[in-house]
């Protein structure tokens, strides 16, 4: 175990170097993390991992992992390191001052030709590099994408290190270029139409790479951090199924890049996804751990993956990232107290830690906890005011205080930070669906949505929005997609429910109906009692009034008058046995509704209906009690009186 | 540095809703309120004097003076004062989210508008509780709404640091909360951290609240609209009394000014006004400029003229009058294009007082005729500073007019009645600072007029009543004024001490300094010349002659004393010269008439000591006539002493006599020693001339020479009461002549050898 554990270390460890070397500075800190998450072992350990100034012992460690650069084992590719690393670390130290065009000029001379999104550009073919591309044979490959134009290499000869790098760079450049476009958050110019322009000439190029190294044969020294790069350029191309191969080619070759397997799990969308997925990933524990991952990307808060996560925890027992992926699914699953607490230590664990703060204050909200949700805002901002994080933990604060337009200002300042931050984009939605701004609403959720297909709040509030504007067709398919996503959720299905009742589609608004009873039992088994805070009264072995209630007016307007009354007994039955005092005693049942009072009023008119003149008068009574339509319960009663005085006439 | 929350703000909100909520008895609402409102309310600079500086005083607003106004008043519960019911409040704000509400509940105490109130009446519901509803245009009323609005404004951080200051300023107060709370301990400032179980030194504290917990406590806060209250202020008293920020104040200044990041524009302002008036030429341009470039369009009102009117004065003081004037006319333009009536006022008022200082740099303005005549200008003042009731403007502009009227030599009744006008509109309007000038005005009337003990007086009265709230310029042209009357009387070190008793931040100012310098050396150089002391009177007038732009009345007293010097040393010649060069510069109509017969009088003065008299006689004639028909007494008897002596040159000797004789009362009366001394030898040559004229050895010649001998003495007395060294050897001469005369060589001897130790004495002295 102990030297399993200090290989993994060194692995993590060389992970570390090797994505900082390549600036991906993001997979460098989660590696990190995870790395110092390992639990300690005695001896080397100590000094090795936790000390900050290692450097010195580093020297006579025999396995000597160079913190400042990678070694390489490929022969080839450390000759090539060796000669350009003076350009090497120019570029770097460029792209550490965030100068991507100088960067990426340092070992790219001119040669991508960016520009407008024709499909062939003529330009960067033709021209030969002017430095470099000497020796450099001029293959050519069918091209896949736009086959009438042969790909060739236009790449001069460098280390995969540099080419990364410099390409990288191409990228960033081009991203914000794209940002600085867009300019304000939903202003004229944000249409999400705006592209990053280097994206062509960089799959152009990469491919004619990949097209060279494959004829020549070198295919197997290939490091897999260029096909990450190949991957995320197809995925912002939207052909997924090619990123998603590339990635899977990335990750067996460095399986230690956690933005590869971020990408990954971003292109799943659905459950069925990840298990056909799973069979082409290599066996290691960085698969778990993405697996682990996606399945609560995906909501799979099943034992299943509680289990792996405690797995996991037995190698990383201080992870935060994994405590956090416990509290999320603890959220998913409502358990909001656990995910509450679990949120709670790992602050005071690390005040200083911003990373899913956003979720954090989420559960706040739902939990309605507005002095910590404040309080936590104020960590926060002390921290760092300018993190998207935390402008969405402000957001949260000012929406649960109402103030809605506040609430909006801080969503937009995220997402000012940061274009592609999901929640902010969710929220905002909210926050305009508050203000009665549905257009505004409508915009925000199709952004989120565009930037992650999984979120199923956003595909909701779209639904929401569209009703709204009574717009009922359209607000059915968004309705589908997020009990897709959420079958458990009932609200889901009482919104498709309620869309296909507006179509006038009563069948398929039944079984909707039921799918959403069913998922509720679901919820009662699965979560425990406290936590039902939100959903009204929605306690064990009670189901919703209302949408008994609803079904049983569905079936009455399809004519099916003993299925409804049967359904209204149902929804009565859901009061619960002591019906005396609502308010007091909040046993099993209920208590009296609207929705149980309206179905005893159908029922007592049915019964009066048939004639069964006694129990319509019990019903009646029953009503006169506790009910909320006194008045027209006296006005039954009184008929009903006059009725039975005339004499028992049939009916 | 926040806009406009502060922690003792949060407080003054608190006590303001437990007032509201009726647990403040009776007794202590007064208290209570005057506490509360003398806070609350915005500074008022057209308020007097008195509550402004109250205002300034308690500008920052520490926890002890909440404790200090409460904790003697027993609240309307039982056991509890104001002050522990205060903290209760204040303690329960626990958490930034508490504060929040704190703010939010703040609306409660307001009356609600009326469409609310209607729909209350309609529901009926009416709340019956015995609160106390603010109305919302009260002071207190509208306190709440600004902060209530200031708070929504806030953005997040700028409210979490103000929790956090609260939090800090609150805290002294934690064992008095204590002694009523028992469950309070150290971090119950939070109740996040309390319900977490954290202490002090947790990573999470030291996150959130890190400089509290290691101690270090923030200085006074303030905010923004408190530190722009305090610089208006400032502005105010620098502007209205023309003195510079004293050092401490400066460096307060900036230690709080350097706590914000927002530095108010006013600022710049302050530094302007003190770079100017410590005569730093450079940097108070820069100041000028930055400020003006800062706030050209604030609150939708341009500010282009009050730059430019600000530029002109600048320029004028630093003796750039070309410069000057051409900004003054453009601010006028300006300031009709804007329709800016105080400013335009203010510089047309202006121009014409510049006109009157620099007479030579107006033909411009003359031609373009801005102002027309004098006459018409002070009549066009007049008439707008009515139309707009300016005041002030009113009051200058009357005495401007009573000073033409004198210089013009029109009727002294005319001049009065300006001046009792102007007096009658700063009282009954009060306008304070217009005091100095109507009373120096008066008082350089009483001295013309020959009164001097008048012009002492109103002198002293403006020290007496006046000081605390005139501009600093003011009381120094008074102290240097009085001072002068003292050395004339001969007392020097009366007149010495005097002037040090100008307050010394005064003469930080670079402009007082120098005026005041030029006085004390103008009396030193004086005393210095009557005791003969040549070499350093030298040293003193060419010190005295060294700076730049000093007044013309000073000018015209250093030329004066100039010429007494080099009369004293027997060169007549330069002193005729300088004198010359002195009267071609005045020959202008415009010229002050008081210094052209001065001119005038030293001029025949000067032959009469160079044995020429007659020469004299037209100019001596024409000084006497000059000055009488503008009733400048004591120019009036020092002509016709200068016509005496030529009429005695003339052997005139009974007429001048006479002459002497009948003005000799009110000569007394100008307490002008040197005058009356004059005076006295000339009637005593004027009477042994007449004894020259009888013959030997009669009554009549002994009548008069007992006559001579009698006015010999006093003169020789004046003499001495000046120290004037020469004069008294002099007059000691004449009398040992005339006592030899007489025959008495005993009593001759006697004057010889007094004669001898003055010399000895002077000699000594020095």
């Amino acid at each position: 175990m102990a030297s399993n554990t200090e290989q993994l270390r060194r692995t993590l460890q060389e992970a570390v170097v090797k994505c900082s070397e390549r600036c991906l500075y993001q997979s460098a800190k989660w590696a990190a993390e995870l790395s110092n998450s390992l639990p300690e072992t005695p001896s080397t350990s100590t000094s090795f991992n936790s000390d900050p100034d290692s450097q010195m012992q580093d020297a006579d460690l025999p396995p000597s992992v160079s913190t400042f650069l990678s070694s390489n084992p490929d022969p080839e590719e450390a000759r090539l390191e060796a000669q350009e690393l003076s350009k090497y670390l120019l570029a770097k130290s460029y792209f550490d001052c965030r100068e991507y065009d100088r960067c990426a000029a340092v070992f790219l001379p001119s040669i991508l030709a960016r520009g407008p999104l024709t499909p062939t550009s003529p330009n960067a073919k033709t021209r030969t590099p002017t430095k470099a591309g000497k020796g450099k044979a001029k293959e050519s490959s069918p091209n896949s994408e736009n086959g009438a134009t042969p790909l060739s290499n236009a790449l001069p000869r460098l280390s995969q290190k540099s080419l990364f790098l410099a390409m990288y760079a191409k990228y960033m450049a081009g991203e914000k270029r794209k940002d600085e476009e867009n300019e304000m958050i939903l202003g004229p110019a944000d249409g999400g139409g705006t592209v990053n322009r280097e994206l062509v000439g960089l799959a152009r190029s990469l491919e004619g790479w990949f097209a060279d190294r494959a004829a020549k044969g070198l295919e197997g020294s290939n490091q897999g951090w260029l096909e990450y790069l190949y991957a995320i350029v197809l995925a912002k191309g939207k052909t997924d199924e090619d990123a998603k191969r590339w990635l899977i080619r990335s990750v067996h070759r460095c399986p230690f890049n956690w933005g590869a397997w971020l990408e990954l799990s971003g292109l799943l969308s659905r459950f069925e996804d990840l298990q056909k997925i799973v069979r082409e990933l290599p066996q290691n524990i960085m698969t778990v751990i993405f697996h682990l991952y996606a399945s609560q990307e995906l909501y799979q808060y099943t034992e299943t993956t509680h289990h792996q996560l405690n797995e996991l925890e037995r190698f990383f027992p201080e992870s935060q990232f994994l405590k956090t992926q416990r509290a999320l699914l603890f959220y998913h699953s409502k358990d909001y107290d656990e995910a509450e607490s679990i949120f709670s230590t790992l602050l005071h664990a690390d005040p200083h830690r911003i990373d899913g703060l956003d979720e954090y204050s989420n559960v706040l909200y739902v939990m309605a906890a507005r002095p910590k949700l404040a309080f936590l805002a104020q960590v926060a901002t002390a921290t760092d005011k300018f993190r998207p994080e935390t402008c969405c933990v402000v957001g949260n604060y000012y929406s649960l205080k109402s103030e809605h337009e506040k609430a909006v200002m801080y969503f937009r300042r995220a997402l000012t930070l940061d274009r592609n931050f999901l929640s902010a984009w969710t929220l905002m939605g909210h926050e305009y669906v508050e203000m009665k701004n549905t257009h505004a609403a409508i915009e925000s959720y199709r952004r989120a949505v565009d930037v992650n297909r999984k979120d199923y709040r956003a595909w909701y509030g779209l639904g929401q929005a569209y009703e709204v504007l009574e717009m009922h067709l359209y607000a059915l398919f968004y309705y589908q997609r997020a009990a897709s996503l959420r079958p458990s959720e009932p609200s889901m299905w009482q919104g498709v429910a309620k869309c296909y009742d507006m179509v006038d589609r009563p069948v398929q608004s039944i079984k909707a109906y039921k799918r959403s009873l069913v998922a509720e039992t679901y919820y009662n088994q699965g979560s425990s009692f406290g936590s039902s805070a939100t959903n009204g009264g929605a306690s064990q072995g009670v189901l919703s009034p209302q949408t008994l209630h609803a079904i049983a007016l569905l079936y009455e307007k399809m004519g099916q008058l003993d299925e409804a009354a049967s359904y209204m007994e149902m929804t009565m039955a859901q009061e619960g046995p002591g019906e005396d005092d609502d308010d007091e005693v909040r046993g099993p049942g209920t208590g009296v509704t609207n929705a149980t009072s309206q179905a005893r009023m159908w029922l007592a008119r049915w019964e009066f209906a048939r004639g069964d003149l006694a129990r319509a008068m019990e019903l009646a009574n029953e009503l006169c009690n506790d009910s909320v339509e006194v008045e027209e319960a006296k006005a039954l009663i009184r008929d009903l009186r006059a009725r039975m005085e005339t004499g028992r006439s049939p009916s | 540095m926040s806009r406009y929350l502060t922690p003792s703000k949060i407080g003054l909100l608190a006590l303001i809703s437990l007032y509201t909520e009726s647990v403040v008895p009776s007794a202590a609402t007064i208290p209570i309120l005057s506490f509360l409102v003398s806070h609350i309310l915005p500074v008022n600079s057209a308020a007097s004097q008195h509550t402004s500086s109250l205002q300034a005083r308690h500008v920052t607003l520490a926890i002890e003076d909440f404790q200090k106004a409460t904790i003697s008043y027993v609240s309307g519960r039982p056991g509890r004062t104001i002050w522990d019911l205060l903290l209760d409040k204040l303690w329960k704000i626990n958490s930034f989210d508490a504060l929040h509400i704190f703010f939010d509940t703040l609306s409660k105490l307001l009356q609600k508008p009326p469409d609310e109130q209607q729909q209350d009446a309609e529901d009926g519901t009416e709340s019956k509780s015995n609160h106390i509803r603010l109305s919302r245009a009260s002071p207190m009323g509208s306190f709440v709404r600004r902060a209530q609005l200031e708070f929504t404004r806030l953005q997040f951080h700028d409210g979490v640091t103000l929790w956090r200051k609260f939090v800090a300023y609150r805290a002294p107060t934690l064992p008095q909360w204590k002694k009523r709370n028992q469950s309070a301990d150290q971090i119950s400032f939070d109740a996040n951290l309390q319900e977490e179980h954290l202490n002090l030194g947790d990573r999470l504290t030291d996150v959130v609240y890190g400089e509290l917990a290691h101690g270090a406590g923030h200085g006074a806060s303030m905010s923004t609209e408190d530190m722009e209250k305090l610089l208006e202020y400032q502005i105010d008293q620098m502007q209205r009394m023309g003195n510079r920020l004293p050092q401490a104040m400066k460096a307060k200044f900036r230690a709080m000014l350097d706590i914000g990041v927002t530095v108010p524009n006013l600022s710049h302002y302050v530094a302007f006004l003190d770079a100017w008036r410590s005569g730093d030429y450079p940097s108070s341009f820069d100041n000028l400029h930055r400020y003006f470039d800062y706030t050209m369009h604030n609150r939708d009102r341009t500010f282009y003229q009050y730059a430019l009117l600000n530029l002109a004065i600048l320029h004028a003081d630093f003796g750039c009058h070309s410069e000057a004037l051409a900004a003054m006319q453009e601010t006028i333009s300006a300031a009709r294009e804007n329709n800016d009536m105080g400013c335009l006022n203010y510089s047309l008022s202006w121009l014409y007082h510049f006109g009157k200082a620099h007479p030579e740099e107006m033909d411009d303005i003359q031609k373009k005729g801005v102002l027309g005549t004098e006459k018409e200008a002070l009549a066009f003042l007049k008439a707008k500073a009515k139309e707009t009731s300016m005041w002030g403007l009113l009051s200058t502009s009357l005495l401007s007019e009573a000073k033409l009227a004198l210089s013009s030599g029109d009727s002294i009744a005319q001049a009065f009645e300006s001046i009792v006008k102007s007096s009658h509109l700063n009282v009954t309007k009060n306008v304070a600072n217009a005091a100095g000038s109507q009373m120096s005005m008066q008082s350089s009337i009483f001295g013309r007029l020959g009164v001097s003990c008048q012009a002492w007086l109103s002198g002293e009265l403006f020290l007496q009543c006046y000081t605390d709230q005139s501009p600093v310029e003011d009381v120094v042209h008074c102290i240097c004024r009085s001072a002068l009357l003292l050395a004339q009387r001969g007392k020097y070190d009366d007149a010495l001490t005097r002037m040090e008793e100008v307050d010394e931040e005064t003469l930080r100012t670079l402009r007082h300094s120098q005026y005041w310098t030029s006085n004390l050396g103008l009396i030193k150089l004086r005393r210095h010349l009557h005791r003969n002391n040549l070499v350093a009177a030298d040293m003193i007038l060419a010190q005295l002659q060294a700076p730049p732009n000093l007044p013309q009345d000073l000018q015209f007293a250093i030329a004066n004393l100039e010429i007494d010097l080099n009369v004293r040393r027997g060169d007549y010649s330069k002193a005729m010269d300088i004198l010359e060069n002195l009267a071609s510069r005045l020959i202008d109509g415009d010229a002050d008439v008081f210094q052209r017969i001065k001119v005038m009088t030293l001029k025949a003065r000067i032959y009469s000591k160079v044995g020429i008299p007659q020469k004299g006689f037209s100019v001596a004639l024409r000084a006497a006539s000059l000055a009488h028909r503008a009733r400048l007494l004591p120019a009036l008897w020092e002509a016709i002493g200068a016509v005496c002596a030529i009429l005695i040159s003339l052997k005139e000797f009974s007429a001048a006599a006479k002459l002497l004789d009948s003005i000799m009362p009110q000569t007394l009366e100008c307490e002008d020693c040197n005058l009356s001394a004059q005076t006295f030898s000339l009637l005593a040559d004027a009477h042994m001339g007449m004894a020259g004229q009888t013959k030997a050895e009669t009554l009549p010649r002994k009548e008069q020479m007992t006559k001579a001998l009698d006015n010999i003495g006093r003169s020789f007395d004046e003499f001495s009461r000046i120290e004037d060294i020469k004069g008294q050897c002099e007059m000691m001469a004449k009398k040992a002549t005339i006592m030899h005369l007489n025959g008495d060589p005993v009593l001759a001897n006697d004057c010889a050898a007094k004669y001898l130790d003055i010399k000895r004495a002077a000699k000594d002295q020095r």
